[in-house]
């Protein structure tokens, strides 16, 4: 029996007149690979397949995606996002035995899309349900947190959070996305800039796409190398130790995305951004870009999202999260960025 | 033996007149002539920016200074090429390319389109991490500011000092891209480019080129009686991305160089006269002054503050206007210090002349610190 065991969500911090509706650099799989982060947290390092089951529609991203999200093999299965089949997936995924499986929904409503006089909607959010096999019995079937069963109710076009869900899971935990008050942002800016070319001939500098896949694992997942040799370690992980040039004692070691202390900050201003920057730059104006200690004096270069310009500082601590990076050869490329927030990987209850 | 410069700035010249100008300056510049036949290799220093003729572009120089048939190699190290090449040309000497060896810096960066432009400023900084994040070189030296702020305190107003300095030399220079001194409130006034830098700490976009003509010393005579002694070379490199240094505020691979070049040369810090350093943003003079040995770390800015790296102090620093005021053609800009020296110890270089200069340092920086040349010179 697979019983639910985390349920996270995720709610954007970005608002237009009032309502969540994410920064211009998140969509589905970013939205995704938020929840999902959240209730695999304090497992990265477990081996195993998993399943993803993802209700509503996703980015083309999401077909490859969240294997180098994840950092092991992922089944990906498309359902329809309605509040019927979100009982039903359960139902089959509870039945279902094997390893662990996500369900996961996300939703961006009105993306871009000004409609002056009509009610914005609910604003967009996230949620991601882990299954796994489970001894005990289910007494809580629901998320506890509100905004958790907000974001879930958001998603799924419920009126109310549903009664007919299955009375059979049990959560061992809920996290809140705890949402700040974020930036708010102009509707017709966030449409103009939707409208971006992913198409036009990128005079950045030419990363190819087996390049960008390439090193998934340390830009997205931070996977550093540690040396058994000298006890260094290397990131980006590169088959070679950085301290005493071995390439034969190295082992994969994922530093956290969770945090990060801020060693050097500045704020990119019009004219300063390279070309592929430039619609994010003439829409948005200025970002910031910060150099983040991870772990083991581990640094990386993150651009900043989220926030004002000028918001962080030296020595403060900021989160990571994926979102798009810039567009090039026709994708959206990917990668982590810093959000300066609370800490939100707060279990409400359980493990 | 010899060296030529051509104007540095916005120019209708393309980069295979530029080369002919300025070889053609360095050889009218000896003393007791040289012939072409007496070159024996030759090093083209350049990034090949806008990709005009990126691939066998020495062919190209060959045909420019009149020396098709000799060896050419082009040297790319980014903003380092200039020294680099320097640094490549000793090494012909020494394996016995006499007596005579070229070497040529160009850049010619002004007939490109915009969005060219600022693609071709960004391909020597790290492409995977930095650039992906949005940064360009601006934005790299703008945390290096950052930092050095952090650990040091404010520096802004030693920036300031050292771009309306470097201004001020650069009015000197016949050659320099901005001829005009700058006041300290326009440089505080102006837009910020990259927090905390504004636009008056960087350096501009400049054509140009410069030509030097080496020799070995036991054949120095054959061509001046006042020859300039290159007495000594190092270089280092570093990791390419600034993400992967221990410190941000200190360049290894200027350490290494400074280190290896007085080792090399067999004279020491007190002894130079004057420093031509690779100010290609306000935040690296103060860096240089410290990696180079001239400053404990942190003391740069009380430095610079103090006017002894002005021109009449006591460790001029850019006499010619640096990469700020004088111009940044990338390959062109390691020849240039280089012919700035030949200048200044040999007493030629005007309005500018440092006093007593007798011991001179060059310092090549390639992007943020990942690839540096240090050349040390002196007069008989």
């Amino acid at each position: 029996m697979r019983n639910v065991v985390r349920v996270a969500a995720y709610v954007p911090s970005t608002v237009a007149d009032g309502v969540p509706v994410g920064a211009p650099d998140e969509d589905e799989f970013t939205f995704a690979a938020t929840a999902m982060e959240h209730a695999w947290f304090g497992r990265r390092d477990e081996p195993g397949a998993v399943a993803v089951h993802l209700l509503g529609k996703f980015p083309p991203v999401a077909e490859w995606g969240f294997s180098p999200l994840l950092g092991r093999a992922t089944r990906v299965v498309h359902h329809p996002a309605d509040s019927g089949e979100l009982a039903s997936t359960l139902r089959e995924l509870e039945e279902d035995a094997g390893g662990p499986a996500f369900m996961v929904g996300a939703e961006l409503p009105e993306r871009g899309r000004v409609r002056s006089g009509r009610s914005p909607g609910r604003g967009a959010a996230a949620f991601a349900y882990l299954l796994e096999d489970s001894e005990t019995p289910s007494p809580l079937p629901l998320p506890k947190s509100p905004a958790t069963r907000s974001a879930v109710t958001t998603t799924m076009k419920f009126g109310s959070f549903p009664e007919e869900l299955p009375r059979s899971v049990t959560l061992v935990g809920d996290w809140d996305p705890r949402v700040a008050g974020g930036p708010s942002i102009d509707r017709k800016l966030l449409g103009k800039f939707a409208e971006t070319n992913l198409d036009a001939v990128s005079e950045g500098a030419y990363v190819p796409h087996a390049r960008y896949l390439e090193n998934l694992p340390s830009r997205w997942r931070f996977v550093a190398e540690s040396c058994a040799a000298c006890a260094g370690t290397t990131f980006p992980a590169r088959g070679v130790c950085r301290q005493c040039g071995r390439r034969d004692k190295l082992t994969a070691l994922a530093l956290p995305y969770e945090g990060g202390r801020v060693v050097a900050v500045t704020t990119v201003g019009k004219g300063g951004q390279p070309t592929e920057f430039d619609a994010q730059v003439a829409t948005f104006g200025p970002y910031d870009v910060a150099l983040v200690e991870l772990a083991r004096g581990m640094r990386v270069t993150l651009q900043v999202t989220d926030a004002p310009p000028g918001t962080v500082r030296v020595g403060g601590r900021v989160d990571t999260r994926l979102r798009r990076l810039y567009p090039m050869e026709g994708e959206w490329r990917y990668g982590r960025k810093a959000v300066p927030v609370a800490p939100h990987r707060v279990p409400t209850a359980g493990t | 033996m010899g060296a030529g410069h051509t104007r540095f700035g916005v120019l209708d010249a393309g980069p295979r007149a530029l080369v002919r100008s300025a070889v053609d300056a360095a050889f009218a510049s000896v003393d007791k002539g040289a012939d072409r036949r007496d070159v024996h290799e030759a090093f083209l220093a350049t990034l090949g920016f806008g990709g005009h003729q990126i691939g066998n572009s020495a062919a190209a120089l060959a045909e420019e200074a009149g020396l098709v048939g000799v060896p050419v190699t082009r040297v790319e190290n980014a903003c380092a090429s200039g020294g680099f090449a320097v640094r490549s040309a000793v090494g012909a000497l020494a394996a016995g390319a006499t007596p005579l060896v070229l070497v040529v810096g160009v850049e010619k960066m002004t007939d490109v389109s915009n969005a060219r432009r600022r693609y071709w400023l960004g391909v020597s900084g790290d492409t995977e991490w930095e650039r992906s994040a949005g940064l360009t070189f601006a934005g790299v030296y703008g945390l290096i500011a950052s930092r050095y702020f952090a650990e040091h305190g404010d520096a802004s107003e030693a920036l300031v000092e050292v771009a309306t300095k470097n201004h001020e030399n650069g009015s000197l220079n016949p050659n320099a891209h901005f001829q005009k001194r700058v006041s300290r409130d326009d440089v505080r006034a102006a837009p910020r480019v990259a927090r905390p830098l504004g636009l008056f700490d960087c350096c501009p976009v400049s054509d140009g080129a410069a030509a030097l003509l080496l020799a070995p010393a036991e054949l120095a005579h054959r061509y001046t009686d006042t020859p300039v002694f290159l007495d000594g070379t190092g270089a280092g490199t570093d990791f390419l991305a600034v993400q992967e240094r221990r410190e941000l505020t200190r360049f290894r691979a200027t350490q290494h160089a400074a280190h290896e070049a007085f080792r090399s040369a067999g004279w020491h810090r007190s002894e130079v006269s004057f420093l031509e350093v690779h100010d290609c943003f306000t935040i690296a003079e103060l860096l240089a002054l410290e990696d180079l040995g001239f400053a404990s770390p942190g003391e740069a800015p009380a430095l610079t503050l103090s006017g002894a790296t002005r021109r009449d102090g006591r460790l001029p620093v850019n006499p010619d206007g640096g990469l700020k005021a004088k111009g940044h053609p990338i390959g062109a800009t390691g020849v240039s210090q280089a012919y700035e020296v030949f200048l200044q110890l040999r007493g030629q270089a005007g309005a500018r002349q440092v006093a007593h200069a007798e011991h001179a340092l060059t310092h090549n920086v390639g992007g943020a610190g990942a690839t540096a040349a240090v050349t040390l010179f002196s007069v008989g």
